[in-house]
């Protein structure tokens, strides 16, 4: 029986070793990201962030101005006058974009992608990464391209803040098959040159690389929130429901207990 | 007060047989005494049928089916209407947990030979409500029209086009349409809400009519009414009320811990429960690199991507589910219960679960040479099981069935 289950185990093993491509694509694995929803500081500047640089072509259709204003705690006047765009716009309104599909057609070739559930979609983590990882592509129409998301239709938007970021290479020990570093006669490690690290040329932006991860943490953050505003609810009502199983359990069980005494 | 209260409950009882059968089918309905933590699934899955039935018609209050609307109306209700989110994912959370209790259910069925003598019917029924589980969760799924329902919906009508001479017209008849559109959407949306349930309603109600009428078996496989008192009651049993409710209501409460942490914490179930990429609307222009079944139906999808031809897959798929309605006249062992089998019931049954263990592990994933082998070794297991029961279970030597529970 035993030598049965090992087996399959093995079979398992055998299927689950094939490799896979990476979730962040040229990155490797994603660079974590863990939302602080009831953070009102951070998904504030984030939501800043998103209207001053990403509303322009994302739209946020499914959600609406005021259910954003009351979540975030902002007071609706103060909204109003510096996050909403558009004269014409109603506070209940959803938040269609100001960019004409058309026309962003002419401009990027497709038309920018609704935003309100990239997060759920790609999952934080991979957004987080992917806004992080531009890099200097004189290939490229917009003379960008991503690790995350190679060829890319979109322009670094943030490239003032984050500065110039271009793919270098550097020397790496080589990992012999054992998994130990390979070394020469002396005892020094034999390197190797490798491609495809990012690097940021330092004073090229108006933020440190420290600063500009905070904005885009921020701005991942409210995007998560906008992809499930209810989530913070949903957490936190969460609690009092199983609370209320365990009370139920708990005394569903005794009774039970109590009744079983009848017939045992 | 009370007089005239009983008075009408006379008038309307001599009309309506109703303390008759709430005698009959709960307070003195008699269960086995001795059973285990398996025999508890059946009443979760009623109560997940209620729940879907409840939080079905909520989502419908607000859910519009057609083809431009469906996806936007899914996130109205999570955004705009107050608490919509509890009950879409109560509904989503719902089908899986579904799902979870009925293959539990199942599985309790076929460990302890619920299927023998005289319950062969019941056990019918049951696979009965499988299979329509299987179309009724299938239908559902492509409702919210995000891009694993349009595509999913795709392979699977799809898989009518296989069938000779018919199959085309069979594949446009389904779908309505020459694509997957709001036509498909509609006719989904009709048979999701009314159609299946209603079919599945009575079936359950079936289910329950067969069991009652042959009362519920027991982990050990003993015939409780061969010992019965002077009123014809089975000795080793105990009235449902208020005995076997107080399990249930334990049950209950375990379940709805259970059920709460997932809807609560982990409502895409890792995205096995709710895909990922059914967060994008559906785009008959863009494929997704890899489409999945949600993790109910991966055993049976891998089945179908073993084979290398499309017909013999689908064929292989419906015997898959097919097999499982014979499972009665297969196993000629005189013991119902693995308890009393021999050791050759035991080995199948630990290969069969572990083999399909690894084919619903395998239809999640994408496919490679080595996955395809696998699942092709999986299924003859999983065929090899059935069909080699009649032999297993004659050569055997099974244990002395106890006469009392």
């Amino acid at each position: 029986m035993k030598l049965v289950i090992l087996s399959f185990f093995f079979l398992f093993s055998l299927g689950a070793s094939s490799a896979e491509s990476a979730p962040c694509g040229n990155y490797g694995e994603c660079d974590e990201f863990a939302p602080q929803l009831n953070n009102l500081e951070s998904l504030q500047l984030g939501a800043v962030t998103f209207m001053n640089n990403c509303y322009g072509c994302h739209s946020l259709k499914y959600s609406r101005w005021n259910r954003i204003a009351k979540d975030l705690e902002i007071p609706e006047e103060i909204f109003a006058s510096n996050l909403v765009y558009g004269q014409t716009v109603k506070l209940g309104d959803t938040m269609n974009g100001s960019m004409k599909k058309e026309v962003a057609e002419t401009w990027f070739g497709i038309s920018p992608p609704d935003l309100t559930l990239v997060t759920r979609l790609h999952g934080s983590d991979w957004v987080y990464t992917y806004l992080k990882t531009f890099y200097e592509d004189s290939s490229k129409p917009y003379g960008v391209n991503n690790m995350v998301y190679p060829g890319a239709a979109m322009p670094n938007v943030l490239a003032s803040m984050q500065g110039q970021q271009i793919l270098s290479c550097k020397q790496v020990p080589i990992i012999a098959s054992n998994g130990g570093v390979k070394r020469d006669s002396s005892g020094n490690n034999i390197t190797e040159e490798k491609c495809g690290y990012l690097k940021t040329i330092p004073g090229s932006g108006t933020l440190s690389t420290e600063e500009f991860d905070e904005v885009i943490y921020n701005l991942v953050n409210f995007m998560t929130y906008v992809g499930e505003p209810s989530r913070a609810d949903r957490e936190r009502i969460g609690w009092y429901v199983i609370l209320f199983f365990i009370i139920f359990t708990s005394f569903a069980y005794l009774l039970f207990k109590e009744y079983q005494k009848d017939y045992h | 007060m009370s007089n005239q209260s009983s008075g009408i409950f006379n008038w309307v009882n001599d009309r309506l047989p109703i303390k008759n059968t709430y005698e009959r089918h709960l307070s003195k309905h008699p269960v086995p005494k001795k059973v285990n933590f398996w025999y508890l699934f059946g009443a979760l899955a009623l109560v997940v049928l209620i729940i879907q039935i409840v939080s079905g018609i909520w989502l419908m209050f607000g859910y519009e089916n057609t083809e431009e609307g469906a996806f936007a109306s899914v996130e109205y209700i999570m955004r705009d209407v107050d608490y919509g989110w509890v009950v879409r994912y109560m509904h989503t959370t719902g089908a899986s947990m579904f799902f979870a209790v009925v293959y539990l259910h199942m599985f309790r069925g076929l460990m302890y030979g619920s299927y023998h003598k005289p319950r062969e019917l019941v056990w019918i029924f049951g696979m009965t409500i499988y299979l329509v589980m299987m179309a009724e969760g299938f239908l559902g799924y492509v409702l919210p029209y995000g891009q694993m329902s349009y595509w999913g919906a795709q392979v699977i009508i799809s898989l009518f086009g296989a069938i000779p001479f018919i199959g085309e017209s069979l594949e446009l008849w389904v779908r309505g349409d020459y694509y997957i559109s709001g036509a498909t959407i509609s006719r989904f949306f009709a048979l999701h809400v009314v159609a299946l349930p209603l079919i599945l309603i009575a079936l359950v109600f079936m289910h329950l009519v067969a069991l009652h009428e042959v009362g519920a078996g027991n982990p050990e496989g003993v015939d409780i009414e061969k010992y019965v008192d002077e009123d014809g009651v089975p000795l080793d049993s105990v009235p449902f009320f208020p005995y076997k409710i107080l399990n249930a209501l334990v049950a209950i409460g375990i379940f709805g811990i259970v059920f709460s942490i997932i809807m609560f914490f982990f409502p895409e179930g890792g995205g096995y429960m709710l895909e990922l990429a059914n967060f994008e609307e559906a785009n008959p222009l863009s494929t997704p690199d890899h489409i999945a079944p949600v993790w109910y139906y991966s055993p049976y999808y891998a089945m179908l991507r073993a084979i290398p031809d499309k017909l013999g897959g689908l064929i292989v798929m419906g015997a898959a589910i097919a097999i499982l309605f014979v499972v009665p006249w297969l196993d000629r062992s005189k013991a119902a219960s693995i308890r009393y089998k021999g050791n050759l019931s035991k080995i199948a049954m630990t290969i069969f679960v572990i083999s399909w263990l690894m084919l619903a592990w395998l239809g999640t994933m994408p496919v490679t040479e080595l996955r395809t082998t696998l699942s092709q070794i999986g299924t003859v297991i999983y065929f090899a099981f059935f069909l080699l029961m009649p032999v297993y279970t004659s050569i055997e030597k099974s244990r002395p069935v106890p006469e009392r529970l």
